[in-house]
């Protein structure tokens, strides 16, 4: 049974993935990759890892990819351009992956990762709890680190807003304080005009 | 607890200080700008007074054994945080000729800054891991934020993918290890590696982190992203990225390999070896077609990494602290060679040629002087600093009884020694293109001058640095 | 029964297929950074998966980390693809070279 949602998933994902890379279009593109990161979530949750499984789908699919699909279309690409090269530089980077996928399978196939070595561990009984379990760990032994990534987000804002902010002069937002502290003499103005006189 | 505490108060404190930096950098206008640069100044000072006044007498280690405080993080660690504002006080005029002297700079500089002091005291791939990114992301978004440069925004999407894709390699090397040895711990790998059976995913996961660090030290052929990087990017940042983050990447290299791996240590060397011959070579070799000192520089920088390679390579603990030794030395004469360009840029004008040196002795024959230390040190002229510093590696290698590669060596500086001479040729033989004299602040030109005595000075009287170094190991 | 080989077969061939996607859209920068998206999932399934045939959860913490920095990664990568794209008006690799020598 496991087995099969295995397969099922990972084919899934397999071919979600050479789909995002061989499309044309680059919002299709984030859209195979929000697909391999759904269907990498059951896969994790095979592994016992629920909290993970449900950030992935969260924090990547939730935040992430909405962030990139928000730059795909807010920049207007040229996809034809994009695309030169593309027929040309296919046959070495499939010959280059299929190398390194034929190496790497020969280290984890090599016996060293069986089941004799990595024993499948038994299953945890279902008041199990992921999610306290990752927190025991994260807010004692990796505290530290913890502390780290929240300085990480913190220079991510920074950068990100140092980056792209820009200060428009045209923009024509109120300003209530402006507005409220504005006095008569400021926008009223008392002309005297002479009357013409009439001959 | 309280202990580790003590051990990363520095950190705390300069996490502490950024913070206030930059609450109070918002409510600054442009011209009290200096506040926001004394402010950083006096917290890189004050962090490094902290690290050498709380630094224990053995190695110990804080938060589930995940931070290191030994002698070696603390030489580095105060290096890197002085350097960090020596290039704070060259680029000041720079930045403010060119309309770039924000708050983001100081702050941004400073996240980095803690990175690199993380990176140091790594202790566990995950410390390392976060340490890393947290320099490499204030570096990357540092390079684009002079954002109406064609050139810099190029450069800094360049050093991006490039540097994401080291990440990415870097960490799947170490998921590797971590199968295998079951732990993250540095010190625990070690032990599991001296007894583990599975070889062959071992050396599989080493390659992937090799790959991820020689990209990170830019050592050939992952060294594409240097002289772009270098040249895009406004020089202020050059100077910035050339100096501190080498001593980070020296040091994840040596806790990495040393500390993690010297179980497997055959087969990096015999990795590493090739990485350095190559780099020693293509780095001296393709410098002397440049005509535009930052690229020249960052080819320079790339041979320099090939000899900090081959004090690692030893794997002699001498061997080592000639490495580290070469990183300072490396780290000193870069910052001067910067900051000699610094110099000469002014509002409107780049002296990013080799040709606007021309005639230089005769505008300034004092930083000419200067300029000629830091160019002869960092060809390896006796008795400049830069030559303890290749003699202590090129001899380390040799007692190890690796002659040919030493060899090796001293063929590839006699390459470089070429292009640096003739940068003085221009200095000194060239006639000058215009006449504008050199604009620089007191502070400046005081630092500077110190900078490129300390290289004299330390070249004639190598030995204290030297036993500092041979200590630190 | 599945066995460790099976997750670490899969890290392998996502890993293959990013490389893969590296080189043949090496014009397309967006592209490339989805390829390393793809490339840390792949890094992720393999930490998951050691993680659960060790008992050891501290893989699944590293995972965490790494999901936290990829998402700074990302904000960051895209601002500085936005910078870009406001000055050259393209995310074309081979108009990206005014940087040579």
């Amino acid at each position: 049974m496991e087995l099969i949602i295995f397969y099922v998933f990972s084919s899934i994902l397999v071919l979600s993935a050479i789909m995002m890379i061989t499309v044309k279009n680059p919002v299709m593109a984030a859209f195979y990759l929000v697909l391999s990161f759904f269907a990498t979530a059951p896969i994790w949750l095979l592994l016992e890892a629920e909290f993970l499984a449900v950030t992935l789908v969260l924090v990547y699919v939730g935040a992430v990819m909405v962030l990139f699909l928000f730059v795909v279309m807010m920049l207007d690409i040229n996809i034809a351009t994009l695309r030169k090269g593309f027929v040309k530089m296919l046959p070495i980077g499939v010959a280059a992956a299929l190398t390194m996928l034929m190496s790497m399978i020969m280290v984890f196939n090599s016996g060293y990762f069986s089941i004799e070595k990595y024993a499948v561990p038994e299953r945890h009984s279902a008041d199990y709890n992921n999610t306290a379990e990752l927190g025991q760990i994260l807010y004692t032994e990796y505290l530290l680190h913890f502390e780290v990534a929240a300085v990480i987000l913190l220079v991510a804002i920074i950068a990100a807003i140092t980056l792209t902010h820009r200060r428009r002069a045209n923009t024509k937002h109120q300003d209530i304080d402006k507005q409220v502290r504005v006095k008569s003499s400021e926008r009223l103005k008392i002309v005297e005009v002479k009357a013409e006189k009439r001959k | 607890m309280l202990t580790d505490i003590n051990l990363v108060l520095p950190e705390i404190f300069l996490l502490v200080m950024i913070s206030i930096i930059l609450i109070i950098d918002l409510f600054l206008k442009d011209e009290s700008r200096g506040a926001t640069y004394v402010l950083s100044i006096v917290t890189l000072i004050t962090t490094a007074f902290l690290v050498i006044n709380n630094s224990p007498e053995t190695t110990q280690l804080a938060f589930h054994k995940s931070f290191v405080v030994d002698p070696m993080s603390v030489i580095l660690k105060s290096v890197s945080l002085l350097v960090v504002a020596a290039v704070f006080i060259y680029s000041r005029d720079y930045l403010v000729d060119r309309n770039f002297y924000k708050g983001e700079f100081f702050t941004l500089s400073l996240f980095g800054v803690l990175g690199m002091m993380l990176m140091i005291s790594s202790a566990n791939f995950l410390t390392l891991y976060l340490g890393l990114e947290l320099m490499s992301l204030t570096m990357y978004a540092m390079v684009a934020m002079q954002r109406d440069s064609d050139i810099a925004a190029e450069a800094a999407m360049k050093y991006f993918v490039l540097g994401a894709i080291a990440s990415g390699m870097l960490l799947y090397g170490m998921s590797i290890i971590f199968g295998v040895a079951n732990s993250l711990n540095l010190a625990e790998i070690n032990q599991a590696i001296s007894v583990s059976e599975n070889r062959l995913a071992l050396s599989f996961g080493l390659v992937f982190i090799i790959l991820g660090i020689a990209f990170k030290l830019g050592a050939v052929p992952f060294h594409m992203w240097m002289p772009d990087v270098y040249d895009g990017s406004p020089t202020a940042i050059t100077t910035y990225i050339a100096t501190a983050p080498k001593i980070a990447a020296f040091v994840m290299l040596y806790r990495v390999m040393v500390e993690g791996m010297s179980g497997m240590m055959v087969d990096w060397q015999s990795i590493l070896i090739i990485l350095s011959v190559a780099s020693m070579f293509i780095g001296n070799i393709i410098a002397i077609a440049q005509s535009n000192i930052k690229r020249l520089f960052a080819y320079s920088t790339i041979s320099h990494v090939g000899f900090i390679l081959m004090g690692v390579i030893t794997g002699t603990d001498n061997g080592y602290s000639a490495s580290m030794f070469y990183t300072i030395s490396y780290v000193l004469m870069s910052l001067a060679g910067f900051g000699i360009i610094l110099l000469m840029s002014r509002a409107g004008f780049e002296a990013n040629n080799i040709e606007d040196y021309s005639g230089m002795n005769q505008k300034s024959p004092w930083f000419a002087f200067i300029m000629l230390i830091t160019l002869f040190s960092m060809a390896g002229v006796p008795p400049m600093l830069g030559f303890w510093a290749k003699v202590s590696v090129l001899q380390e290698a040799v007692n190890a009884g690796l002659v040919w590669f030493a060899v090796a060596g001293v063929a590839a500086s006699i390459i470089g020694a070429y292009y640096y001479l003739r940068v003085v040729k221009v200095l000194y033989f060239d006639k000058p293109k215009d006449d504008t004299p050199i604009q620089a602040s007191m502070d400046m030109r005081l630092l500077l001058s110190a900078n490129g005595i300390s290289m004299l000075a330390l070249g004639i009287f190598p030995t204290s640095l030297l036993a500092l170094c041979v200590d630190a190991i | 029964m599945i066995s460790l080989s099976h997750f670490l077969v899969l890290g392998a061939v996502l890993f293959s297929i990013s490389i893969a996607g590296i080189i043949i859209n090496r014009k397309n920068v967006i592209l490339l950074l989805m390829c390393v998206e793809l490339m840390l999932l792949a890094v992720n399934m393999n930490f998951v998966a050691f993680s659960y045939f060790l008992g050891n959860a501290v893989g699944q913490v590293f995972v965490f980390f790494i999901l936290t920095v990829a998402a700074a990664e990302a904000a960051i990568g895209l601002a500085i693809l936005v910078v870009l794209f406001r000055n050259k008006r393209t995310i074309n690799v081979e108009d990206l070279d005014a940087l040579k020598g």
